[in-house]
């Protein structure tokens, strides 16, 4: 078994307000050793592919339009990788042998979540390269809400649909191990385990978060998503209005095998939240940004979340994401007024000062398509 | 109906508890999900630290058929004397558990394997630390001086303990927690939050009691026990056949899964 403690957080923590004395001490246990070249940031560090099209969704119905949303992903693996062909597009990253992850979102379920039509189009895909529906897994760590999202309805017979917390705490789905150990706040269950699938079944995995905003962590896409959804006891980094989302997040998603593995980033930007995030109670914070950006770079499309999301909440008069006034925290108030915790957007350039990106924009090349 | 439970071999009784029993609370857990507190945490009412406190007393619990196995086991897997009322549901679950009982394998009396010390007052505040202690699964014993061979010892109203701490049973127990470490723990559970253990061994055996105090079975429990064991004999209430998974002994501790556990299990280790 290899362990290591991250001592590499301290030099990590240089560009942030919070010292290396504030973080975390956390000590990551597993056996698996980086691939030559790990899936985050993969082939294209960098990179993004923003695919737009005003017709995706309908603003009144909240409908997801489903011929668009096949060419905008048709449109944007072929930009993202060069290829001719959509299928080519997608051989670039799986072959007939993978077993294939689809880390979905669904904590604003029954209203923001990866779109079925967009997880629909991704299956499909993988599919036509031969991989049968069996290896295919959708997975999240909740039932409840991705069973209210129907998956199945949009993918074919034999696909897995899988939700690691089949009674919520259990640690049943998650490798013992394969985790992250660390104390936060005196929580007496120090252990983050990663999802079993992911240590034993999967041989590559697609992350499709959503554009949203986090109460704790600023925002919540590639990184987040990925990170807290492929783990377990992972809301103890968020029990007090300081948080330790900043470093855990990439600390998180940089561990093996998940950081290998983890091939491909789909953003569903169609449907959004930009405020009260990660969940979607109050219909007034929804917003429909009718985009999707393609890439294997989680931090360098979360770089260009934060502007999505900060710009919004600009136009809206609600409170910056980089606000960390006490002042303006009021939890259990969902109000854009007031944060409910300090946030911290931070977390992404933490991430890329792990390896997981790029986080200067000056360094990111953008590839607008419209549809 | 009035049940009694004697230290290992339960036994049926009829009339009322004698007027010399210790009357404990109904064993539970209340979870608190809107209630605003500096833990959301659920609250465990657990009667270990009353059982340690006075081994030699009887006690009696009144308990709706729904607890009178967390009662019977919980003074079971304490070694107390108790009697059990109940209704007449009750009474058939408490027979199962008697039958269960009677198939845990005999290993005569095993010490007290603990990390902490407490030296016993008998007050108010040095039970609630004991009780915060046993819910938190920070192995103590008590002793009537300190013992060296503890890693730590607490006498409330020393100078490193003053009373004034105790005011904050639970700041003081993570204050404890953080001298004693993690590292140096005997026993860890992870996975849940509502389940406590119980730990007994001479070097060569270890047994590890787990009770779990939510009405609702735990899954995918993780345990992990310093000393290197490697073989294992598990016997659980309701779960026949239970095996444990993931076992794994290895940087002188040893591992284990509990993939299932209704309201107890006891497992044993040797070398």
């Amino acid at each position: 078994m290899h362990r290591r403690d991250f001592l590499q957080l301290a030099t990590a923590a240089g560009a942030y307000a919070a010292t290396p004395t504030d973080l975390p001490k956390y000590k990551v246990v597993t056996a698996f050793k980086p691939a030559p070249n790990p899936g985050m940031p993969g082939p294209y560090p960098g990179k993004a592919v923003r695919v737009h099209s005003n017709k995706s969704v309908n603003d009144a119905t909240h409908k997801i339009d489903a011929p668009t949303v096949k060419e905008m992903l048709a449109r944007g693996m072929c930009s993202l990788t060069g290829a001719k062909s959509e299928r080519d597009a997608w051989a670039h990253f799986f072959d007939s042998k993978d077993v294939v992850g689809i880390k979905v979102n669904c904590s604003g379920a029954p209203k923001i979540f990866s779109a079925a039509e967009v997880i629909g189009g991704i299956v499909k895909n993988l599919v036509s390269l031969g991989i049968p529906p069996p290896n295919i897994y959708l997975y999240e760590r909740f039932p409840d809400q991705l069973q209210s999202v129907h998956y199945y309805r949009a993918v074919p017979a034999g696909v897995n649909i899988f939700a690691a917390e089949t009674t919520r705490g259990s640690v049943a789905s998650y490798d013992p191990k394969t985790y992250v150990e660390t104390n936060f706040f005196g929580e007496d269950d120090t252990r983050s385990n990663m999802i079993r699938l992911i240590t034993e079944r999967f041989t590559k995995i697609i992350n499709v978060p959503n554009m949203k905003d986090h109460g704790a962590a600023g925002v919540t896409g590639c990184l987040k998503n990925i990170a807290y959804g492929s783990f377990s006891n992972v809301a103890r980094s968020h029990n007090r209005e300081k948080t330790n989302t900043l470093s855990f997040i990439g600390t998180l998603a940089d561990v093996e095998p998940l950081r290998s593995r983890t091939v491909l980033q789909i953003m569903d930007g169609l449907r959004g939240v930009w405020h009260g995030g990660p969940f979607s109670e109050d219909p007034q914070y929804r917003f429909y940004p009718k985009t999707m950006v393609f890439g294997t770079d989680p931090v360098a499309i979360d770089r260009l979340l934060l502007d999505v999301i900060e710009n919004k909440r600009k136009a809206e008069g609600a409170v910056s994401i980089w606000d960390r006034s006490m002042a303006n925290i009021k939890p259990g108030v969902l109000d854009k007024r007031y944060n409910t915790f300090i946030r911290e957007p931070g977390h992404i350039e933490f991430a890329s000062q792990l390896g997981l990106g790029v986080y200067d924009i000056k360094r990111i090349a953008v590839t607008d398509i419209e549809v | 109906m009035t049940l009694l439970l004697a230290a290992l071999l339960p036994t049926l009784a009829a009339g009322p508890a004698s007027s010399d029993t210790v009357k404990l609370p109904v064993p539970k857990v209340e979870y608190r999900p809107n209630e605003a507190t500096a833990s959301r945490s659920p609250w465990i009412d657990a009667n270990g630290w009353q059982l340690l406190r006075a081994p030699a007393r009887r006690y009696s619990y009144d308990v709706p058929s729904a607890s009178v196995a967390i009662a019977a086991l919980e003074a079971f897997a304490y070694g107390a004397q108790a009697e059990i009322r109940t209704d007449g549901a009750g009474t058939t679950i408490f027979n199962r558990v008697l039958d269960f009982l009677r198939g845990v394998p005999e290993i005569g009396d095993l010490p007290i394997l603990a990390n902490i010390g407490v030296i016993d007052d008998g007050s108010e505040e040095t039970g609630e630390l004991m009780n915060l202690l046993t819910r938190r699964n920070l192995l103590y014993r008590i002793v009537p001086a300190p013992d060296p061979h503890l890693d730590l010892n607490i006498r409330l109203g020393s100078k490193e303990y003053p009373k004034s701490e105790a005011g904050d049973p639970s700041e003081l127990a993570q204050k404890i927690r953080s001298q004693l470490t993690d590292e140096k723990r005997l026993l860890r559970v992870y996975g849940s939050e509502v389940v406590i253990a119980r730990l007994t061994g001479d070097g060569a055996h270890a047994r590890i009691h787990l009770l779990n105090y939510a009405n609702r079975p735990v899954k995918g429990l993780r345990v992990r026990v310093l000393g290197t064991f490697s073989n294992w004999k598990v016997a659980a209430y309701d779960k026949p056949g239970l095996k444990l998974e993931d076992f794994a002994a290895a940087d002188g501790a040893t591992e284990f899964s509990v993939p299932e556990m209704s309201t107890y299990a006891v497992i044993d280790l040797s070398r």
